[in-house]
């Protein structure tokens, strides 16, 4: 996997930004500040439009130069309206099939952060485990996900199991490997305190460790929900017409040139992919308050 | 006897001298009777005997057999209970590798090592050793006063039958009273190492190790830090190692000055600091100081005169 720079949201870098000119306007509350350095001072309020203006601009540009390219070939893409159009003909049927990618997209990857999270704290604390079972998971890792999904289908039949199996799987990776770097990624200066101390190996992992990894851990996380989406929507397409999703509808859709529920299921795929990016920049703020926001995914 | 109880009954032993003179054997016992006297005299010189760190005949090397370069050669060295020694040498002379050793980081090729009388195995299992490392090393995700209670909440089986400071009160003497809910983020760099020197004194170890602990502080926070750690000691009496760059902070803070040669890194003299007990910035100015500075700092230039090298990259830390 190349390497990816993973800063959160756009507003997130900008809060922290504000932060740092704003220590002072941090609240200390007994336990942690509620919203560390969410307060933006009015002097830097016109940073906001700073931050919005240029990717709406962007979206204006593109969405002209669609609208004017679909007039042009009424045959390859279709306008902005006929997608709308087709959008509030039956948001019932949007609605059901997106459901169904959620749920396929929430269980497999849960499913695989967890087991990708658990394998990695195993291997931190076992070396030779890394050694042993590595070597499997970069063979599983590399080979294509597109041909794994139909031989899933074969095994598990047409219901959710082998949609659950590709999106876990398509989040295994990323989540194991940043979560094994942030578990080796400790201060080294805290261990020797702890180990001094006479820390149990579970105290480690639990005061130092394990919170430590965090920042990897979300680093991984913003790598692999948008992997999640793309499992959810292969393993579909292999199965199409079988069971219901954003990604069968796209299949079906193309297959009878239905040009507008085509891509108005293509649309709703990326508001999947936005919503849950968002919901994860939510959550990291939450949880992530202390980190400077600059780890790099692997 | 138990290691647990001889430690407590050497802390006892400890805690009844006067603060602002004398080493642990010369120290008169306040308040003991007549009858009693005589035990309780043989008690504290048994605990003058094995009590605070011995440091025998430790050596240590690195690297594999071809390439094998001794960093530790022979140190002996005993700091009493209630004494603060630092080290000061040229960098790469092997302090914090001592350190490490004395901590039970790292283990030595040979010697021994002991900390009021248990070997160091058992005197981190039993929480007699404090670290105070370089940097900070405080845990971003946790307030000031969770930091400072790490040390209770970690290898609860030491904590038994000892007298654990109240975290409050110990930050508030340190002056981060109002600190106690911050995170490490919002206090200045002197702050923190302030917090980071009262994690280690919170559950009361029998000996406190530190590695240059204000090497990253500008000279200004630096001169504050240490007085704040002088005031704290002086009326908080622990055996102390204290590794410096600096020769005014060494003789500021010391009993004891040991002073080490590189290549291999082994003690070339340990220099007795006689200013009165307690010292405060007025000594900075008397002439005894001013002897004392010219004194290490002439040792310290022939122990490094051999290696030019070793000079240039060592660096004696500040010039007052
Ligand atoms: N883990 C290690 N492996 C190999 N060499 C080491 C290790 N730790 C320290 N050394 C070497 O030991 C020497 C002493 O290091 P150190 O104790 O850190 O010196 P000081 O603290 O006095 O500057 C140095 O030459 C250093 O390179
Ligand atoms: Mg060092």
């Amino acid at each position: 996997m190349t390497e990816v720079r993973v800063r959160g949201a756009q507003l997130t870098a900008t809060e922290a930004t504000a932060t740092v000119g704003t220590a002072s306007a941090v609240p200390s509350g007994r336990r942690k500040p509620r919203h560390p350095g969410r307060h933006v001072p009015a002097s830097r309020r016109w940073y906001k439009w700073r931050i919005w203006l240029p990717p709406a601009v962007t979206f204006v540009i593109v969405a002209v130069v669609w609208q004017l390219l679909a007039l042009a070939n009424p045959y390859v893409i279709p306008t902005i309206d006929a997608i709308v159009a087709s959008l509030l003909r039956d948001p019932q049927m949007y609605w059901v099939n997106m459901l169904v990618t959620l749920q396929e997209v929430v269980i497999g990857a849960t499913a695989g952060i967890l087991v990708g999270f658990l394998i990695a704290v195993v291997m931190a604390e076992f070396e030779i485990m890394e050694r042993a079972v590595m070597p499997l998971f970069v063979v599983i890792m590399v080979t294509p996900i597109v041909a794994i999904a139909p031989a899933l289908v074969v095994a598990f039949g047409f219901g959710m199991m082998p949609k659950y199996i590709v999106t876990a799987l398509v989040v295994f990776f990323p989540m194991l490997v940043n979560s094994l770097a942030g578990l080796r990624d400790v201060d080294q200066r805290t261990l020797d305190v702890m180990r001094t101390l006479h820390a149990s190996r579970w105290e480690i992992f639990r005061d130092l460790r394990f919170p430590g990894s965090m920042p990897f851990v979300f680093a991984g996380l913003r790598v692999a929900l948008p992997l999640a989406i793309v499992g959810a929507a292969v393993a579909e397409f292999v199965a199409a017409g079988q069971q219901a999703g954003l990604g069968s509808l796209v299949t079906i859709a193309a297959a009878q040139a239905n040009l507008p529920v085509t891509w108005a299921s293509i649309v709703l795929l990326c508001v999947l992919g936005v919503l849950i990016v968002s919901f994860l920049a939510l959550v990291r703020n939450r949880v992530l308050w202390w980190s400077d926001g600059e780890t790099v995914a692997r | 006897m138990p290691a647990q109880q001889q430690h407590d009954q050497q802390r006892l032993a400890h805690e009844a001298m006067p603060l602002d003179e004398g080493g642990p054997t010369r120290a008169p016992l306040a308040g003991a009777g007549a009858g009693s006297q005589a035990a309780t005299e043989a008690a504290v010189q048994a605990a003058a005997r094995t009590g605070g760190v011995r440091i025998s005949n430790v050596s240590k090397s690195f690297g594999t057999d071809e390439s094998r370069t001794l960093v530790l050669d022979g140190i002996d060295l005993s700091v009493g209970m209630g004494e603060f020694v630092s080290v000061i040498g040229p960098s790469g002379c092997g302090k914090s590798t001592l350190l490490k050793v004395i901590a039970g980081l790292t283990d030595a090729d040979g010697g021994e090592v002991t900390v009021d009388g248990n070997p160091v195995s058992a005197a981190t299992k039993n929480k007699m050793i404090g670290l105070v490392p370089q940097s900070p090393a405080l845990m971003p995700w946790r307030t000031v006063l969770d930091n400072v209670t790490l040390p209770m909440s970690v290898n609860r089986g030491a904590n038994g039958g000892r007298s654990m400071r109240d975290p409050v009160e110990l930050l508030e003497s340190f002056g981060l009273g109002h600190a106690i809910d911050k995170y490490p983020a919002q206090l200045s760099g002197g702050m923190q190492q302030r917090v980071a020197i009262a994690r280690a004194f919170v559950f009361d170890p029998s000996v406190l190790l530190m590695d240059e602990p204000f090497s990253a502080l500008d000279e200004m926070n630096r001169d504050q830090q240490r007085m704040g750690l002088l005031d704290f000691w002086q009326s908080n009496r622990k055996a102390v190692i204290f590794i410096t760059h600096s020769v005014p902070e060494a003789i500021m803070l010391s009993d004891r000055i040991v002073v080490m040669a590189a290549h291999p890194g082994r003690i070339a003299e340990i220099i007795d600091v006689d200013l009165p007990r307690p010292r405060s910035v007025d000594d900075y100015a008397t002439d005894e100081f001013r002897d004392l500075e010219g004194i290490v700092r002439a040792k310290l230039r022939a122990v490094m005169e051999p290696g030019a090298a070793d000079a240039a990259a060592g660096g004696t830390g500040e010039t007052r």
